[in-house]
């Protein structure tokens, strides 16, 4: 038991975490958040200056940045409903005892084990005009398919190749959540008569709820902040349509070197997905 | 993308040496490397006579970081410079080539001084400039300094009045083609002095694609720098006048002509490839029968040669149009913020007006000299008479036809990123118009922060 004059022990334990946590997590945003609000002038030497909010107000009317705002909605209604159910689909499937299941377990993982940049080259080689995917339809006859390269179909094979990358990733958070459910509560409702779809129904999904709240704000979080298949595979083309707002954040800073309006961009970014976080925590709130 | 390359060869080390036979600082060199530079010494241009005004020699060791690229070599040029100034240690720090951009624009732009010496591409001297990123380095080069460089490069790499970065390189574009698969197909191949239309070119190759064949393509194939002069060829600017306007230059009438023509290449005449392979290595592999690229590939392809015979001729134009040549390529500048700028402007002057230009070349380069005096010895060097370093010779001159440096511009990065997303956009099947209005508009609100 902890008395009064020893009450500093815990905070001494976690000190380690929570400078960490400053240091790597808020200290960044505050200067993010301070960067937001400065400019350069180019009449003037590449002088930094002080412009309030006229980044943010600049960015209201900034055509490039209201579609990337757009293109990001989109993707993440897409992604993190999809991700989420396959994840709780291949969760239930490795969760079965039937022969073989151990190769599967480990082979689900594989996409896990591989570094994000390789494994969107090797789907950049795949999904190629004169790649896997395509020689393949020719093979049976199609015609070739630009993935990469076509508004219609860009954005989806973003979000597939996120998802090949994300859902095992989910999976194992929802595997965990499924067998830490007693099997006694099953036996419990067999007994009672319960079927398959009530014991989903009633137990399963109910029990999982935790765990299905943590992957779905783990994986917005995480989906908001995706970047990487976005740079290697299609630099925010063909015309914006995978523009997603890091992506235009990160042209604007490092490659336009405009740090204001990048810092503003991914401010903006913050702010939304905390209010989203904050009315997913709402909705899995205990009851 | 520039394929990276490294080479060392006798001949073309001579080459490297012609300059600094002059100077001081000779490295180790085989004795017939040394018979070689004998005897064209003489033909070889003097260095400089006067030395620059400024050209401290520290009291105590420094170290200068140099961030290059990945491909180049620089060892033997920073051995040679050490050896002279015992004081001076040269670190180079190399990156890829689409990182050296991001690299400069975010250390420079940080205010970091630790990279002393940044390799700078041409058309960003200005940009770089307006930030007030580079040192002036007039004080470290002579008049007969600025000399030295093929016409041009200096303007290119000057801001408001002042030198900011060095030519090293300069670059030119040429036809390479495979002579097998134009016979096969009953078509002559053009000549070396020829100079093919753009409407002869994509003839052929929609005569020369088939199953497993594309007829032509561009080496950077979504590049400004290559794409550029298609629109100039047809009489389209650039830029505005004023630097900055882009709206009814770039979606004009002589643009949309010149990249419908552009994109029917990839989608309704087909005869180019859309996929990601390089476009040098489809050549080499026999399935490109033309490229139009850099004279690099000369060099490369000396390297390791394609298994087939192949020539080059010269950049097409329009039929009726102009003759324009793109041109334009690395310069070495000096941070601002180096705390060791002096030395680092003296090592610049060395590397770029200096014995150290020919080292660079001989050893450590891949593309055309900035400097005449090295390009002048490709006309004697005997190495340079059988192709394909022959076909070097002819870049030199067509190096000279018309070269159109890339648009003067503070916004260089913003307009080139944005129109190398429309070219993307064009191959992929965007209406070219579409796309270049677009371009139009988003360039113009992209240079609006440079004017206020």
């Amino acid at each position: 038991m902890i008395t009064k004059r020893e009450n500093w022990i815990p905070y001494t334990f976690l000190a380690p975490a929570l400078l960490t946590l400053l240091a790597f997590r808020l200290w960044p945003i505050v200067i993010g958040l301070s960067e937001s609000l400065y400019s350069v002038s180019f009449v003037n030497a590449g002088a930094r200056i002080f412009v309030g909010f006229e980044n943010y107000l600049r960015l209201l009317t900034d055509r490039v940045f209201l579609q990337s705002l757009q293109v990001s909605l989109l993707f993440n209604l897409i992604v993190n409903p999809l991700q989420v159910l396959l994840a709780l689909g291949l969760a239930f499937l490795v969760n079965q005892r039937v022969p073989g299941v151990g190769a599967f377990r480990s082979l689900y993982l594989i996409p896990i084990a591989i570094s994000i940049n390789v494994s969107a080259l090797i789907w950049k080689l795949m999904l190629d005009e004169n790649g896997l995917l395509n020689g393949l339809i020719r093979t049976w006859g199609g015609s070739p398919i630009a993935f990469l390269t076509s508004t219609e179909w860009a954005l989806g094979s973003i979000i597939g190749i996120a998802s090949w990358i994300g859902v095992p990733f989910w999976t194992l958070f929802l595997l965990a959540g499924l067998q830490g459910i007693s099997p006694q509560i099953y036996e419990a409702a067999a007994i009672d008569g319960a079927s398959g779809a009530s014991r989903l129904r009633f137990i399963t999904l109910p029990l999982l709820r935790r765990s299905i709240g943590f992957v779905l704000i783990a994986d917005t979080i995480s989906n908001f902040l995706l970047f990487t298949p976005v740079l290697l595979l299609t630099e925010g083309g063909p015309q914006l349509s995978t523009n997603l707002v890091m992506f235009e954040a990160y042209r604007r800073g490092l490659v336009y070197g405009d740090f204001g309006m990048s810092a503003a961009m991914v401010s903006l970014q913050l702010i939304l997905i905390v209010s989203i976080v904050l009315a997913q925590f709402y909705l899995f709130r205990e009851r | 993308m520039r394929t990276p390359t490294r080479w060392i060869t006798s001949p073309l080390l001579a080459a490297s040496l012609l300059l600094s036979a002059c100077g001081a600082v000779v490295t180790p060199q085989s004795p017939a490397t040394q018979a070689q530079v004998a005897t064209v010494a003489p033909e070889a241009t003097q260095p400089p006579a006067s030395e620059p005004t400024t050209a401290p020699e520290p009291a105590e060791e420094i170290t200068l970081n140099w961030l290059i690229l990945e491909f180049w070599n620089p060892d033997q040029t920073i051995a040679a410079y050490q050896a002279e100034h015992p004081n001076v240690t040269i670190q180079a720090e190399k990156v890829g080539f689409a990182d050296l951009f991001q690299q400069n624009q975010i250390r420079l732009g940080a205010g970091d001084g630790s990279p002393d010496i940044v390799s700078v591409d041409a058309p960003l001297v200005a940009s770089y400039g307006a930030r007030g990123w580079l040192y002036p380095l007039d004080d470290a080069f002579t008049t007969e300094d600025k000399q030295a460089w093929v016409s041009g490069a200096l303007e290119a790499g000057s801001f408001d009045g002042q030198l900011l970065a060095a030519p090293q390189h300069t670059s030119t574009q040429l036809l390479y083609y495979n002579k097998g698969l134009l016979e096969a197909a009953g078509i002559t191949p053009p000549g070396e002095d020829e100079r093919w239309t753009w409407e002869q070119v994509a003839a052929a190759a929609k005569e020369l694609a088939h199953d497993d064949v594309y007829g032509f393509s561009w080496e950077q194939t979504t590049a400004t720098y290559q794409l550029l002069p298609l629109a100039q060829s047809l009489g389209g600017e650039a830029i505005g006048a004023d630097g900055f306007t882009v709206e009814g230059v770039i979606n004009s009438p002589e643009w949309i002509e010149a990249f419908t023509f552009y994109g029917n290449a990839f989608n309704a005449d087909g005869y180019a490839p859309k996929g990601d392979t390089p476009v040098a290595d489809q050549f080499k592999a026999g399935q490109l029968a033309m490229f139009v690229g850099g004279a690099w590939n000369n060099l490369v392809f000396s390297w390791g040669p394609p298994e087939f015979e192949w020539g080059v001729s010269r950049m097409p134009y329009f039929e009726g149009g102009e003759i324009v040549t793109p041109t334009g390529s690395w310069h070495f500048g000096v941070n601002a913020r180096s705390a060791h700028a002096e030395e680092a402007a003296a090592f610049v002057r060395w590397l770029s007006a200096g014995e150290g230009a020919a080292l660079w070349w001989g050893a450590d380069s891949y593309d055309m000299p900035a400097q005449t005096a090295i390009i002048d010895t490709f006309d004697t060097l005997p190495a340079f008479d059988a192709p394909p370093l022959a076909f070097m010779r002819v870049a030199a001159e067509e190096a000279q036809v018309n070269p159109v440096p890339r648009p003067v511009t503070v916004g260089y990065l913003e307009y080139e990123q944005l129109l190398n997303a429309a070219f993307a956009d064009i191959r992929n099947g965007v209406d070219p118009a579409e796309a270049l209005n677009t371009a139009a508009q988003r360039i113009t609100e992209e240079m609006a922060k440079y004017q206020r």
